[in-house]
């Protein structure tokens, strides 16, 4: 059984391991001011890495923060979104259920309405010289007056021109 | 602290670094070069002082990395001259005229290099190149003797070549 002395070699002098494993000591003297350079560049690269691990450990910060802060600033754009729309689209919805189709083709005409509601009365004598766009509409809400071939006639014109003019006012 | 830290690194430069630049300049066979790769050994230790328990191992295992780096380089550079001029006959020049040193780093692998390299070349009992290595002593030895049979053989193989 080979046991290999504490120092570890089982060389002989002549072996030719001698030669590489126990080398002539070779020396080399320091250049002039190598140590000071040596230690300037260590000093240089331990900043160096100081700063690139707290950049980084920001940034991991930063990853790991990111998504709570965007969960917590989408906590409350959610609440608000939902209590918003029932209070308007429940209270209209249900007051307007059937002329809600009426009134949605003629919302542009109404504010004439209101200007002209007091002309509506007089409009029977101005049935004729009320061919202008905004008399169509208003004659329709009396239809008592107008016989049964005048309404499809007089309705039919004024949707069109208001789907005509809220094309035209949207297209451009 | 700082003082006394100071003290410690400028005794250990004046102890080591003569010995760690001439075994460099041994396997490298160019002054400068085996001053840039001690120095930069001692960079990397400085750099990391805290963190590294056993400087001397940690300065020859460095330098012999940086060594076995410079090596490749080297080639990499002669296999590109070699292309770009098709000579085949392009030597190095001022490759180090010992090719059994060498041998040494080259062609053992890391698991058996370092503990050769510390107890042969920075003079570490098997005991303290155990705790350094985190190896048991007996497995050191066991690496030692290994490392040395292999190495045995290379020369073998190498005398074989020339004769």
């Amino acid at each position: 059984m080979i046991t290999p002395s504490e120092d570890g070699p089982d060389l002989e002098p002549d072996d030719p391991l001698a030669v590489i494993l126990r080398p002539a000591s070779g020396y080399l003297a320091p250049p002039p001011g190598g140590y000071e350079a040596i230690r300037r560049d260590a000093s240089r690269r331990r900043v160096l890495r100081a700063a690139a691990g707290v950049g980084l450990s920001c940034v991991a910060a930063a990853l790991i923060a990111l998504p709570f802060r965007l969960a917590a600033s989408d906590a409350p754009v959610s609440p608000t979104v939902p209590l918003a729309p029932p209070p308007s689209s429940s209270p209209s919805t249900p007051p307007t259920p059937s002329p809600s189709s009426s009134r949605p083709v003629t919302p542009s005409p109404s504010r004439n309405p209101s200007d002209s509601a007091p002309s509506a009365g007089p409009s029977v004598p101005n049935g004729s010289g009320a061919t202008t766009e905004p008399t169509g509409p208003d004659s329709a809400p009396t239809p008592t007056q107008a016989p049964p071939s005048l309404e499809p006639s007089e309705p039919s014109t004024a949707p069109d021109q208001v789907g005509t003019s809220a094309e035209s006012s949207t297209l451009p | 602290m700082k003082r006394s830290r100071e003290k410690a690194a400028s005794e250990l430069f004046a102890a080591l670094y003569p010995r760690l630049a001439g075994w460099c300049r041994r396997l490298v066979d160019d002054d400068e070069t085996a001053h840039e790769i001690a120095s930069e050994a001692f960079t990397r230790l400085w750099a990391r002082w805290t963190n590294v328990s056993e400087p001397r191992g940690f300065l020859y295992v460095t330098a012999a990395n940086l060594v076995r780096d410079h090596w490749r380089k080297l080639e990499r550079e002669r296999r590109a001259v070699r292309r770009v001029s098709d000579e085949v006959a392009v030597r190095p020049q001022n490759e180090q005229a010992d090719p059994s040193v060498r041998l040494l780093v080259q062609s053992l692998p890391e698991r058996l290099r370092v503990p050769i390299l510390l107890h042969y070349y920075a003079d570490m009992p098997i005991r303290e190149v155990s705790a350094l290595t985190g190896r048991k002593e007996g497995t050191v030895k066991a690496d030692l003797h290994a490392a040395r049979e292999m190495l045995r053989a290379h020369l073998r193989r190498s005398l074989d070549h020339t004769l």
